[in-house]
């Protein structure tokens, strides 16, 4: 009788020891029933528990009335203990109801099992009941390693699947214990939870459905239609009490992970669609979607993918704004990744009324030395028609009469020597010269006849592209050879 | 009146084919779509100079110094001249030029692949004198075209812009671009009527040609090819651009380009490329830099070449432009978490013009570096700083420049600027020293809408010896408001390139 006690205690036992930081998060229960106090009164677990015994139909708890037999106010104070309402939460498929049909080895032979093998401590002391513990079980089922650490197929022994453990909360599910196996490096890649998923002969390993739905799988995988092993599994949105945080693998923090990982997407883009969608691509491949077109996009049922943070390439240090001309003309389809050509022309073909972007503030008055050594080419951004000489002639900067050396007066012979200047810097003479200002002097037909042709002048080669070029000063193309 | 008529076509062909592409699109329930506007208006004054003259015999001449007259400006007065030239400060203008851009994206519009894209500017100037440069014509298309984008091949057919070691060329027209991506390659050409170098105008537009010189009467037909090679180490791209004058069937230009990088190792990589000009018979410009790129340190030592390209519907490329060769090195560390110094140098000489004369020789070389540090003080706050000389033929100039950044959000910041600059002139009496402080602020009230202003105090000296002496000081303003607007409520929050992506996200 005291055996048919022990079993279904036992078992609650458990059943409340599997879920015992459940407990502790749990509102403070109404007083406990106190067994070892009770170690003389009751001779045997069935007195009380009648449920646990033989007859199941019996209750599992004893009435409350029975207790006021003794605790009636006068021979003991009142007690007001209730039996639980209703049965606890658990995921454990084991059921008092079993106990009869259950037996043990031990070296005396084969035993049937009793409350005492489960609920009682090993030197046996009489009522110093214990829930059940997971090793009780595993003394039979186990394989001798810690609860957490038996073998992935002996889970599926004592435990319900998380979509069948109906009675467990979310914060049930999130107060589970992590067995060791998850925190060994590298179990987040595919090798390590990956393999032990699909490492049974069941589409997904049987010990993952204890603690894990479907829907805790598409906390990070975006290709989870595509992968048997989540489909497996069965929805359940408690399953996403468990947090967990998507974390770069180590081959990404590679010092030339950004430069590698596009052959690597078009040599295996399965393997980067576990994690990314191709809104993750997008974040800075957006002009370019045959980019991110291996991938999946996010969606119902998927993963809405790892979103990287857009950040500028290293490439892209220092001063690139001056020096990206030779880098775009080189790899234009690299620029494309993240560029489109709106972004080119916010600079190269700049807003009238924008404030100072490219240049730095107060540029409109320095803009002269840069513009002489020409730092960066004007005329890839400005017209020099409908920019520089614009602006010059509302100035006063331009050239209105015959040449003299007015403006530049910081020497008396500039106009006579004005050659050299002219030859360096034939973009800022431009700016404010118009070609009759120097035809006055540099013509074939008339003025002074100066030569303007200096080092590297092809006249034959210009006559053959462009004779009117020619006529400009001679009137008429030279003749040809 | 005809050839005017020939003029524009192109461009009322383009807007027109844009405008029913978008009417098409529209029409045809459009799957989605973005519009992007901004909008900014600026105030601004300058100052420049007014020419006058005066008689030689109302000139005055003080012992050790140069003519002047009577009011104190000095004067020029040519030999055997009658009279003598000299500049008075000229008057203050003042400018409100109000721009408005609309960059437009219409996809999912029956073809897979298919998209039109629009970006088109308006502008005016609020104070009605029209001197600020950029607001004309009222009306600008900077781009508007159709494009079909599929895995191994782009096309796009209207007014475009096509970037290359040439720069930007603009034109109305079409370009396609085929892709072999195992190989790497992908081959590209264009045809259309040209545009005019750094604007979204044909050359026959009266606005790039304020000083009434000479100017084609016809656009020019463009015409490239491009052909690029791309692997994980190497990159090489080889281009082709030739401009003929419709009218003359004369070459305004003819270039070939070559540009190559290579990155032998992580981080490194060493970058070249120069052009030759096959209508003038010369080399270019040409460049090559090794840059090497870390968390903590960038470097980079580069050689330049400098040789400005003129079209030969002008004569400036028969007065020989002479190159400059440069080098130069840049270095940037970050010296702690929170702390980025750089330091910059270039040095370059001009090549001999061949021109010099003994009365007079202008500078041909100079340099220039920079020295600098960021400084991100706490999470929200960062502080750059900067000291800048250059010295050069024309001009030289030497400041510093500061600001302090605070940004406690993504949606908030606000920006003080300082600077201070002097800028001697080589030939021409005149030491500009400005002096500016600024502050610029942006917010974002809700995803997908940016207000942002800025004022800045200008504190100018024209320094001269004599009366030609001014100030300029002002105040300018900025105010921009900037709204993306787009068919999907996941096009909001991204950043700018998703929102401007062509073909939006139809292709998934």
């Amino acid at each position: 009788m005291i055996l048919r006690l022990f079993v279904p205690a036992s078992v609650l036992a458990v059943a409340l020891g599997a879920l015992a930081p459940v407990a502790a998060q749990e509102p403070e229960a109404p007083a406990r029933f106190d067994h070892l106090l009770h170690r003389r009164v009751f001779p045997t677990c069935v007195s009380c528990h009648a449920g646990a015994g033989e007859d199941p139909e019996q209750p599992l708890w004893p009435d409350p009335a029975t207790c006021a037999e003794c605790h009636n106010g006068t021979d003991v104070e009142r007690v007001n203990w209730q039996p639980p309402a209703e049965p606890r939460p658990s995921n454990m498929k084991f059921v008092h109801d079993l106990v009869p049909l259950m037996t043990r080895e031990t070296p005396e032979g084969e035993q049937e099992l009793t409350c005492k093998d489960c609920h009682l401590p090993a030197d046996g002391t009489w009522m110093a009941v214990h829930r059940a513990t997971p090793e009780g079980c595993l003394a039979c089922h186990g394989t001798g390693v810690e609860h957490l650490a038996e073998a992935d197929t002996l889970c599926s022994t004592c435990h319900l699947p998380l979509h069948r453990a109906r009675g467990l909360a979310a914060t049930d599910v999130a107060a589970f214990p992590v067995p060791p196996s998850h925190r060994r490096p590298g179990f987040v890649s595919a090798s390590g939870h990956g393999a032990q998923a699909t490492g049974t002969s069941d589409p997904v390993a049987s010990s993952c459905t204890v603690c894990h739905a479907r829907d805790f799988c598409i906390t990070c995988h975006v290709n989870a239609p595509e992968t048997p092993a989540i489909q497996a599994l069965e929805p359940d949105p408690r399953s996403r009490a468990i947090v967990v945080t998507l974390h770069a693998p180590a081959s990404h923090a590679a010092p030339d992970f950004l430069r590698r990982h596009g052959p690597m997407v078009r040599e295996n883009p399965g393997q980067c669609s576990t994690c990314h969608a191709q809104e993750s691509c997008l974040v800075c491949h957006a002009p370019s979607q045959r980019v991110s077109a291996a991938l999946p996009a996010s969606g119902p049922g998927r993963a809405t993918g790892a979103r990287p943070v857009r950040r500028v390439p290293e490439s892209h240090g220092e001063n690139f704004s001056r020096r990206h001309g030779p880098v775009a003309a080189t790899t234009p389809t690299t620029c494309a990744g993240c560029h489109v050509q709106p972004d080119c022309l916010t600079c190269h073909r700049p807003d009238a009324a924008a404030a100072p972007g490219f240049h730095p503030a107060g540029f409109l008055t320095t803009h002269s030395a840069s513009a002489y050594a020409r730092e960066s080419s004007c005329s890839e951004c400005h017209n020099v028609g409908s920019f520089c000489q614009q602006c010059h002639q509302t100035a006063g900067l331009v050239s209105t009469r015959a040449l003299g050396s007015g403006y530049h007066d910081a020497s008396r012979f500039f106009l006579a020597g004005h050659g050299q200047a002219a030859r360096q810097s034939l973009e800022s003479c431009t700016a404010c010269h118009v070609e009759r200002d120097c035809l006055q002097c540099h013509s074939a037909l008339g003025g002074r006849h100066f030569n303007p042709h200096g080092p590297g002048f092809d006249p034959e080669r210009l006559r053959r592209k462009n004779a009117e070029m020619c006529v400009a000063c001679h009137g008429q193309p030279p003749p040809g050879p | 009146m005809g050839g005017a008529a020939l003029n524009t076509h192109p461009t009322l062909v383009g807007a027109a084919a844009a405008t029913l592409l978008l009417a098409h699109a529209g029409a045809a329930g459009a799957q989605g779509y973005h519009l992007r506007l901004d909008t900014r208006v600026q105030s601004v004054a300058y100052r420049g100079v007014a020419i006058d003259s005066i008689p030689v015999a109302d000139t005055l001449q003080a012992p050790g110094r140069g003519p002047t007259t009577p009011d104190g400006f000095a004067v020029v007065c040519p030999p055997n001249g009658t009279y003598c030239t000299f500049f008075r400060p000229g008057p203050e203008r003042s400018a409100q030029p109000f721009t408005a851009t609309a960059d437009v994206t219409v996809w999912g519009i029956g073809v897979p692949g298919l998209s039109v894209h629009g970006l088109g500017r308006v502008g005016w100037d609020l104070s009605g004198s029209d001197l600020w440069p950029g607001t004309d014509p009222a009306v600008q298309l900077l781009q508007g075209y159709a494009e079909y984008a599929a895995r191994r091949g782009t096309a796009r057919l209207g007014r475009q812009v096509v970037t290359s070691r040439f720069g930007t060329t603009g034109f109305d027209g079409a370009g396609i671009v085929l892709r072999e991506p195992r190989r790497g390659l992908d081959l590209r050409g264009y045809l259309g009527w040209g545009l005019a170098r750094g604007a979204a105008l044909p050359v026959t537009s009266p606005a790039t040609n304020p000083l009434a010189d000479f100017q084609p009467r016809s656009r020019q037909i463009v015409a490239g090819a491009g052909l690029g090679w791309r692997s994980s180490s190497v990159d090489a791209r080889l281009d082709y651009e030739r401009q003929v004058d419709r009218r003359t069937k004369g070459f305004v230009s003819e270039r070939v380009g070559v540009q190559a990088a290579v990155r032998p190792l992580v981080g490194v990589s060493l970058t070249g490329g120069a052009d030759y000009d096959m209508a003038a018979g010369w080399w270019g410009s040409a460049e090559a830099a090794l840059a090497y790129s870390h968390r903590v340190a960038q470097a980079q030592l580069g050689l330049r070449r400098y040789r400005p390209h003129f079209e030969l519907w002008t004569i400036w490329g028969a007065f020989s432009p002479v190159p400059y060769h440069a080098w130069d090195a840049a270095l940037a560390l970050r010296a702690h978490r929170r702390v980025t110094v750089r330091a910059r140098y270039e040095r370059y000489a001009f090549d001999n013009a061949e021109a010099s004369t003994p009365l007079f020789q202008a500078e041909n070389d100079g340099w220039r570096w920079d020295v600098g540090g960021t400084v991100t003080a706490a999470a929200a706050w960062t502080v750059d700083g900067a000291y800048r000389v250059e010295y050069g033929p024309g001009a030289a100039s030497r400041g510093v420049s500061g600001s302090v950044a605070y940004a406690p959000s993504r949606r908030l910041s606000v920006r003080v600027v300082g600077a201070a600059t002097k800028r001697p002139l080589e030939y021409r009496f005149n030491e500009a020293v400005v002096r500016m402080l600024g502050v610029d602020a942006e917010f974002e009230p809700t995803s997908g809408m940016r207000v942002g202003v800025t004022a800045s105090r200008y504190d100018e000296d024209h320094r001269r010896p004599d009366a030609a002496a001014y100030q300029w000081d002002q105040f300018r303003l900025a105010a921009r408001v900037v709204l993306d607007l787009g068919s999907g409520a996941d096009v909001r929050g991204l950043p700018p390139a998703i929102r401007l992506l062509p073909g939006g996200r139809a292709d998934r």
